[in-house]
């Protein structure tokens, strides 16, 4: 990976994000420029006027609902007076849907208060009372009949009692409450006005001829009044229609303008400079960096410079990591990534996650006719699994291939030839097995830590960290000891000398890196150090549960056989196949939760810091060719 | 909420009360130059930048506001949810300052660049749909944008109230009362040891809110009783329903500071002007909430008191270094605010600057 750093003159940016975009090489540098000279960046109204454009773009395609892609087409630099002008459309045509929104809003409103107005009028039917009454405004009595948000209504009632009316609440209605206001017409009635504009009241009218007319009039009044309104919504549900088919290109002329627009902004943070000069600084991996000078040669218009040179140290932690491009591993690096992004320089862990991963699940689930189902039902579930389903199969075919190790098909034992032997035929030797493996992949992760820790130019890590040297060499000279211990009787000289040593090593790094009181010091330095043996004894015996799978496996198949010969033929059957299921899906999902605890915990926190950040290319999408 | 996690909580607030002013420290802070009190906040960098002196104020009482939130995080971890939602919805009145602000720049057609300057920026639990509220190119979008999200009844009276009045006061006041509304009915929903003191700490609060807006909504703005009332959220305390429906019919400043009930009668007993009343009221609901944070034993009482009282802390300290921005004499900025507020057992007075 290369920082390179461009230097064109600002008017040429446009054309220079298309490249950069179309190489899809350059990870931009957001660092702000160490030259105080550089600080006023170019092309901030440019940023501002995509803003917008794209807000309006996004809000009119939103109301008109406008659900088309643009279709892949040529590229061409959009400068700023383009993008300006784009958005003045844009701000015209969004007045006009703003507006149709708006309308739609207003006539939901309508509508609302035509049902509260009928549910009132239902209500007072009811209550037989004279409508017609209400109606007539007297001289001295004012009537409000109409709606109140429900919370406004106690305050309302206080309010206009100052005023000498008097509120009756007489039917809620979701937030809404129906309330009748009566009191004294006169001079109070103008701050009544202003209380209830305040508390947000809306008026019902009572209808014209309300006493005149029979209930099935009235009926068939409202239904008329919303009939009214149906064909209001009708009329603006095509004026939407021929707003989108009259706008429909000039939109997705929009959304490609702006497509072809988008790299510059997103480049926005890392471009700095001075008056007409603008300086751009990003990473480009080494191999491509004479594409992108081929590229920004071919279709910048005036003279520009590029810069390149290797990352310091110090930047390391900034340089960004190129993903697995491979296939086959990409399920395999999704999950590593849940971990982290491995640093520039860090061995990528996804290859070793790969194979040790399905080495670790294939012995733990080693069965020929489990392992088959698994990848079948992956490979028919290929649609919705995607990438995974390449995972799926290749756990499958690994606890296949064990299961001709082991002589398993559904827990059958019998049918196949062992290639080795049975889980239950010798525990000891498997749990033998396991402790190696964990051993020797405790061994390697260590020594994966401490390459990946020299490689980031963290020598002090890799010797005093956790998990680096002299760590190591503590666990090398605690398992020779052990070895000793088992097999001769004693610990030996040379581990106990090596475990000693690098426990006292570790326990003055410890030391000189705390502060405080010497007493919390050395109790702190204890409690670690103890906490070193105690890691690294647990961490190996955690591989125990590698064979204890295997072993677990071929127990509960007995358990079902013997279930199953306890039954008649239906129960057996059955029995059979429901326990087959119970072993693919409680025993196959603890199985990989397990696999996964062990490359997390025992793995990836040895070697692998994840705190990386992943290569993302400026590019953009459908369009391929530039044309200046 | 546990009597474990009570107990974390009240020793997490004695610790973080340590923080709180006292009047000796309140004085010292008084006498302390511009750069010296930048420095002591460490807001240096603030200070020396190249802004404009309101862009300087501006960016001390984010940082400041930035230093409350932080406690409020800190308060709110070991609480349950309806503990939670309480103080979340009392720091929330920042998201309504943003959309007080959104409101009048919409109105008044201003440069979103400026709209953007002024709005606070807030923690995700905090915030409002911003960036949608903030893409709105007219009043209309706005309270369309507000009709779909939480704050949906309060736009669609919000728009009522645009509609036929038109000016930004109506909103702003329909705003701040849902949001003391909402406090208040939280507050009520409490059952067991902390009921009573957060009615007590919330009464503190919107008695000297009610107090405040009914004097300048009857006598500054010239409102009409029923108006007034209107606009106030009874408090669950001392000014109550039916007080304030009796208070709203005074006639005069006099009349109805004489009318208020104790203490608050004694304590505004020779207030002449607002903000004379403004400083007493202040002061009777800092004694009030101190009085929470020291006697109380709810955890979530006395986290909301000590919040209460931190606020009032930063608004004194924002005060401070304003004054300092805007080159005011000292004397000018000393006025303003009164140290010996701070810890006093009689009140005495607080920041005027808080109300």
């Amino acid at each position: 990976m290369q920082h390179v750093r461009l230097m064109l003159m600002a008017e040429d940016l446009p054309r220079a994000s298309l490249a950069l975009a179309e190489t899809a090489q350059f990870h931009p540098d957001t660092r702000p420029p160490e030259e105080q000279a550089l600080a006023n960046p170019p092309g901030r109204d440019y940023r501002e006027t995509f803003a917008m454009a794209r807000s309006r773009l996004d809000k009119i395609a939103r109301i008109l609902e406008l659900e088309d892609s643009p279709e892949p087409g040529q590229t061409r630099v959009i400068d700023h007076d383009d993008l300006a002008a784009l958005n003045q459309q844009l701000g015209t045509l969004w007045e006009d849907a703003s507006r149709l929104e708006e309308d739609f809003r207003r006539l939901d409103e309508e509508e609302r208060v035509l049902r509260e107005q009928e549910a009132a009028l239902e209500n007072f039917a009811n209550l037989n009372v004279d409508l017609g009454a209400l109606k007539r405004k007297t001289r001295f009595l004012d009537f409000y009949i109409g709606l109140v948000p429900r919370e406004n209504v106690s305050r309302l009632e206080g309010a206009v009692a100052l005023a000498g009316h008097l509120l009756l609440h007489f039917l809620q209605r979701d937030n809404h409450a129906h309330v009748v206001i009566i009191g004294p017409s006169g001079e109070r009635e103008k701050q009544l006005a202003s209380v209830l504009s305040s508390a947000g009241f809306q008026a019902l009218p009572i209808p014209e001829g309300i006493t005149d007319k029979t209930p099935e009039q009235l009926e068939a009044d409202f239904r008329a009044r919303h009939q009214a309104l149906e064909a209001r919504r009708g009329a603006l549900k095509q004026r939407l229609v021929d707003l989108r088919t009259k706008h429909c290109e000039q939109l997705l002329d929009a959304r490609r303008m702006l497509l072809l627009a988008e790299p510059l902004v997103t480049l926005d943070p890392s471009i700095h400079g001075v008056k007409s000069l603008a300086v751009l600084c990003g990473w480009v991996p080494t191999r491509a960096i004479e594409r992108l000078r081929e590229n920004l040669g071919a279709h910048l218009q005036l003279p520009f410079a590029l810069e390149t040179r290797r990352p310091t140290a110090a930047e390391r932690p900034l340089v960004p990591t190129v993903p697995t491009h491979n296939r086959l591993l990409a399920p395999f690096s999704t999950l590593v990534k849940q971990y982290g992004i491995p640093q520039y320089g860090e061995i990528d862990p996804t290859p070793l996650f790969a194979v040790t991963f399905l080495l670790m699940f294939g012995m733990m689930f080693g069965d020929v006719g489990h392992g088959a189902v698994i990848a079948l039902a992956a490979y028919l579930a290929r649609a919705k699994l995607k990438n995974f389903a390449a995972f799926g199969m290749a756990a499958g075919v690994s606890s296949m291939l064990f299961g001709f190790v082991f002589g398993s098909i559904f827990g059958v034992e019998h049918w196949l030839p062992a290639l080795w032997m049975p889980p239950l035929q010798d525990p000891i030797t498997l749990l033998k097995v396991a402790l190696v493996w964990g051993i020797v992949f405790i061994i390697a992760a260590c020594s994966l830590g401490i390459y990946n820790r020299f490689a980031v130019g963290n020598i002090q890590g890799a010797l005093l960290a956790p998990h680096g040297l002299v760590n190591l060499l503590f666990y090398l000279g605690f398992l020779t000891g052990g070895w000793n211990l088992a097999t001769r009787g004693g610990f030996g000289l040379w581990p106990g000398v090596i475990v000693l040593g690098s426990l006292a090593t570790l326990a003055v790094h410890q030391w000189r890196h705390l502060s405080g009181p010497v007493g919390e010091k050395m109790l702190v330095v204890f409690i670690e150090t103890l906490d070193t043996v105690i890691v690294y004894l647990s961490n190996t015996l955690s591989f125990l549960r590698v064979s204890a799978f295997s072993l677990n496996h071929a127990a509960l198949a007995i358990a079902i056989f013997t279930l199953a010969d306890m039954l008649g033929t239906f129960g057996t059957i059955v029995t059979l196949i429901l326990g087959n299921l119970f072993i693919l899906v409680l025993e196959g999902g603890i199985v990989m939760i397990q696999v996964m605890r062990l490359q997390y915990y025992e793995g990836f926190s040895r070697y692998f810091s994840g705190d990386g950040h992943e290569f993302a290319p400026l590019r953009f999408g459908e369009v391929k060719k530039l044309r200046s | 909420m546990s009597a474990a996690a009570h107990a974390y909580l009240n020793t997490r607030v004695s610790v973080m009360s340590a923080r709180l002013l006292n009047p000796d420290r309140a004085n010292a802070l008084l006498g302390l130059a511009l750069p010296e009190l930048a420095e002591r906040l460490g807001l240096q960098s603030v200070i020396e930048d190249q802004l404009s002196a309101h862009a300087k104020a501006r960016a001390v009482e984010q940082a400041l506001m930035q230093t409350l939130l932080a406690d409020v995080a800190v308060l709110i971890r070991p609480m349950n949810p309806a503990e939670r939602a309480l103080l979340l919805s009392w720091a929330r009145r920042y998201a309504l300052f943003n959309l007080k602000t959104l409101i009048r720049g919409k109105l008044y057609h201003l440069d979103p660049g400026e709209i953007r300057k002024d709005l606070y920026d807030l923690p995700p639990g905090l915030r409002l749909a911003r960036d949608e509220l903030f893409r709105t190119e007219n009043v209309l979008e706005l309270l369309r944008v507000l009709e779909r999200g939480p704050f949906s009844l309060l736009a669609r009276q919000a728009r009522e109230v645009y509609e036929q009045k038109r000016e930004p006061f109506a909103l702003e006041a329909a705003i701040d009362q849902q949001y003391y509304n909402d406090l208040v009915r939280q507050t009520m929903r409490f059952q067991g040891a902390s009921l009573q003191p957060l009615r007590r700490l919330m009464g503190a609060l919107l008695d000297r809110v009610d107090l405040m807006w009914m004097l300048r909504f009857r006598f500054a703005y010239g409102f009409s009783p029923s108006e007034t009332f209107y606009q106030l959220v009874p408090s669950p305390r001392l000014l109550h329903r039916e007080r304030l429906l009796a208070l709203v019919n005074h006639e005069n400043l006099r009349q109805l500071l004489d009318a208020l009930p104790e203490p608050l009668a004694a304590r505004m007993a020779d207030a002449g002007d607002l903000l004379e009343v403004q400083r007493r009221a202040v002061a009777h609901q800092a004694e009030e909430t101190r009085h929470i944070l020291t006697q109380s034993a709810s955890g979530v009482a006395r986290a909301l008191a000590y919040l209460m009282l931190r606020e009032m802390d930063l608004m004194l300290l924002f005060a401070l270094l304003q004054g300092g921005l805007l080159g005011l004499p000292p004397d000018v900025i000393k006025s303003a605010v009164d140290p010996h507020a701070f810890g006093a057992a009689n009140g005495g007075g607080a920041l005027a600057a808080a109300a």
